[in-house]
């Protein structure tokens, strides 16, 4: 038995469908897609029912991925019944939705959630009606106070029924799916998207696409325009028999404050600040304290196990990849997850998204790629993954490009570890300015080269509420759930072969091989690439190996001021991290990804070997 | 019943039909025709006699077989018409549309027939092929607009504005924002509005943030 949960984004779909399955959730990969889709068995009656929660969608007509992803889950039948789930607040606009999943008729049960909201709204949904004009069983829930969740599952079980509404199109629509239907037999919704240029079938879409052509030329309208509007006016009309307007209790609108210049400029500065606070506070914190366990219990043992060198140096390699895995995953992914679920939580992201606009724009990029940007300040991992919330491919290759530029919290590590404290504040700072500078350039340059069209934004303002613990613990979870389980086998690999590297005598190879690069361009010791390539698995391992290369932590009495300066700002730059080099890899392909890494290697040696000349 | 009224009761229903996608009740017409419903009521039984139209248990009217195709030719005799009127000689439209409802009971198949081939002909066809290189710009009353008459969009309007949606130009946008619920007639008020920055728009109870270039192809009117 499956159950899919379907509805528009912010509907509560997320929140019923952990109140239903508790936290034993797994992320699937549909096939042929990145979306992901959450998973969940509960057993009911001693059957086991697995519960399928769809990305939050406003249509199925669309080419975005989670579109094209229900659409495909809608037309294998692959759910034996669909539980949509409508916000009572916008009922109308949900409807929309409705009338579309209702021409693929699957069984389906609806659930309006949010009823708590509605009602402080002061409106009332008559179920009656509502059950009578759709024809399917109608369930009134408040998901965030768990009113009726648990009536969801036997009434979906017991009375979902093959929803048979039908939106009455235009005429001249009506006339074009029948021709469809009877010259080419296919059924009615795969005629309607069609006329809309969207399908496989290339007769369809030709036969479609003349019909279409001839109808727009009658309506001086394009059928886009009759179809949506025919819908909304069906979603109107519905609506407007089932839903009354009460007594509204005033209340006061925090978004007078929020979406304005002043004060909402400032609030948005003050919320970022305090939340990269707090994750590089708590983060590093936390950090330290595993990675000491880490080594206290884990890695120093296994040293004195007097293993033979080869298995010893593998079993090394591995703990260091689980250490540097764990090091920054609960400290600053999980950390900074739990921020940004609380702030997606209370609708404060989208306000955050509209006053950035602007900002973003000047980058070649749109308001909600502020998310992203200061997640990268956090980490580079946790950005890229969130990448996906940019609406093309070009908006997230630019963001990915600069992301893996932001200064993280473990270059923050470097920056501060080495030029802070041998070289002087200032410097430290002067190291920001510079990384700040590139990214605008890089911004600039890469808004006019990278391919693609420009999608301006269009983004839904959620309602302001309070945040469930529960959900937001659930969802930090999940997604590092999602980067444990992707990242970590990566990081264990290249570790190992890295070890591997070493034990075979490699890496004295290599700092003779890439001797040119880094005595003769950067002005540094030898053992300083070593210290580089050790970066690249984590960027606070550059300023540690450097210091055990060096053979001592007072850097700078073995390295030079300008030196301790290049090698910071060639370390910062490099290459990002393994970590993220695997997440963009999954997020954005390995052609991106290859891009990104070479680009940013020679950005790193440029500008170090300018700086190199420059302070000689 | 004289045959132009008749004429006229049923292309109105059919037009409202198409409008609102439900059949009119006969207070819909009454405020169509702009007549008192007790009268509206005495055409309806009428037309029912005459087999035109059928009238449900909730009041609503729907059209017969025929009344339907008498409907359909006249809606699209003064759909012709009035499109010649108002854009190929110039007349205001409210003018045209009155005209042509005069004028559409008494022209002939054959001459609406020729009168919209000859349309069709003059038309400037690139405002409607989906080529991709010109924009098709389309009004909700039906005018095709073309880049001389430019419509004002969201962003010539300031906070606090209440706007009905003209028509969205381009085409790349316009799928979500038809999903939104920005279609054309739509209601829609500007909520917050910075300079020529993001706008704020509050549409069918939500608000929904846009950036300006996206604004900027919403083409609207003040709400009156």
């Amino acid at each position: 038995m499956k159950i899919a949960l379907l509805g528009n984004p912010g509907a509560g779909k997320s929140l019923i469908f952990n109140q239903l399955t508790g936290l034993g959730v797994e992320v699937n990969r549909y096939p042929g897609s990145s979306v992901c889709l959450e998973c969940g068995n509960v057993c009911y009656k001693k059957e086991k029912i697995e519960i399928v929660d769809l990305p939050g969608i406003y249509s199925l007509d669309g080419n975005s991925e989670e579109e094209i992803l229900v659409r495909k889950f809608l037309e294998s039948g692959e759910a034996d019944i669909i539980v949509a789930v409508l916000d009572s607040t916008k009922l109308e606009r949900n409807l929309y939705l409705f009338s579309q999943v209702a021409e693929f008729s699957p069984r389906i049960i609806v659930v309006v959630n949010m009823i708590d909201e509605a009602e402080r709204q002061g409106l009332i949904i008559d179920v009656d009606t509502l059950s009578g004009r759709l024809g399917v069983p109608v369930l009134l829930t408040a998901a965030s106070e768990g009113r009726e969740i648990d009536r969801i599952l036997p009434l979906a079980l017991g009375s979902g029924r093959v929803v048979s509404i039908q939106v009455p199109y235009d005429h001249h629509i009506e006339a074009a799916l029948k021709s469809l239907e009877k010259t080419l037999g296919t059924p009615r919704y795969k005629n309607l998207l069609a006329l809309q240029g969207t399908g496989e079938d290339p007769m369809l879409l030709d036969a479609a696409a003349a019909i279409a052509h001839e109808i727009e030329l009658r309506h001086r309208m394009s059928v886009r325009q009759i179809i949506a509007t025919n819908r909304h006016n069906f979603a109107r009309n519905i609506a407007a028999a089932a839903v009354r307007q009460g007594d509204q209790k005033k209340t006061y609108d925090l978004d007078s404050l929020l979406t304005r210049v002043f004060p909402g400029v400032p609030i948005l500065i003050a919320i970022l600040f305090f939340l990269l606070l707090f994750v590089f506070v708590t983060g590093s914190w936390m950090q330290e304290l595993i990675v000491q366990v880490f080594t206290t219990y884990v890695i120093l043992p296994f040293g004195t196990m007097d293993l033979p060198p080869l298995v010893e140096r593998i079993g090394f390699s591995v703990l260091v990849a689980l250490e540097a895995g764990l090091g920054i995953a609960f400290p600053f992914i999980f950390t900074f997850y739990l921020g940004l679920s609380l702030l997606e939580d209370t609708g404060y992201l989208t306000r955050a998204a509209f006053l950035a606009d602007r900002a973003m724009h000047r980058l070649g990029l749109h308001g909600e790629a502020i998310i992203p940007m200061v997640i990268g300040f956090g980490c580079t991992v946790p950005a890229v993954m969130s990448l996906r919330i940019l609406k093309t491919r070009r908006e997230q290759t630019i963001a990915a490009f600069l992301i893996s530029m932001v200064p993280c919290s473990a270059r923050t590590v470097v920056i501060a570890g080495i030029v802070a404290a041998f070289v002087g504040i200032a410097w430290a700072f002067s190291i920001y300015l510079i990384v700040f500078v590139l990214i605008i350039l890089t911004a600039v340059l890469l808004s006019r080269i990278t391919p693609g069209e420009q999608f301006g934004m269009i983004v839904e303002m959620s309602v302001l509420r309070r945040p469930q613990v529960r959900l937001v613990l659930a969802k930090s979870w999940l997604r590092i759930k999602e980067f444990l389980f992707i990242a970590m086998p990566l990081l264990i690999i290249t570790s190992i072969a890295l070890g591997l590297f070493q034990y075979f005598g490699l890496t004295d190879l290599f700092q003779q091989m890439v001797a040119p690069v880094t005595v003769t361009l950067l002005g540094l010791p030898g053992y300083a690439s070593t210290a580089l390539l050790f970066g690249v698995f984590r960027k606070e391992l550059a300023f540690e190996t450097l210091a055990v290369l060096a053979g001592t932590a007072n850097l700078g009495s073995v390295m030079t001021a300008a030196e301790l300066y290049t090698f910071a700002i060639v370390s910062v730059l490099f290459v990002p991290c393994i970590s993220t080099i695997a997440v963009l890899y999954r997020q954005l392909g390995a052609r991106i990804t290859a891009l990104i890494s070479i680009y940013t290697v020679f950005l790193g040696l440029f500008v170090g070997a300018i700086i190199n000349i420059l302070m000689k | 019943m004289q045959p132009s009224l008749r004429e006229d009761y049923l292309e109105a229903i059919q037009h409202f039909t198409i409008l609102n996608g439900h059949s009119p009740r006969p207070h819909d017409l009454a405020v169509v025709f702009g007549k008192p419903e007790s009268e509206i009521q005495s055409d309806l039984g009428n037309l029912r006699a005459s087999g035109d139209i059928t009238i449900a248990g909730d009041t609503s009217v729907n059209l017969t077989k025929t009344g339907r195709s008498v409907g359909e030719c006249v809606m699209k005799k003064h759909e012709t018409l009035q499109f010649f009127l108002s854009e190929i000689l110039g007349m205001d439209s409210s003018t045209a549309s009155s005209e042509a409802c005069t004028l559409e009971h008494s022209v002939s198949d054959e001459t609406v027939d020729r009168l919209g081939n000859y349309l069709k002909k003059t038309r400037p066809s690139g405002n409607i092929s989906a080529d991709g290189t010109k924009p098709a710009v389309y009004g909700y009353t039906g005018v095709i607009c073309d880049e001389s008459c430019t419509p004002r969009s969201l962003l010539d309007f300031n906070e606090g504005d209440e706007l009905v949606v003209r028509c969205i130009l381009g085409q790349s946008c316009a799928k979500r924002l038809l999903d939104l619920g920005v279609v054309p007639g739509e209601k829609v008020k500007i909520r917050r509005k910075h300079g020529k920055d993001a706008l704020v728009l509050q549409v069918k109870g939500c608000d929904v943030a846009l950036s300006p270039e996206i604004a900027a192809a919403v083409s609207v009117e003040r709400f009156l």
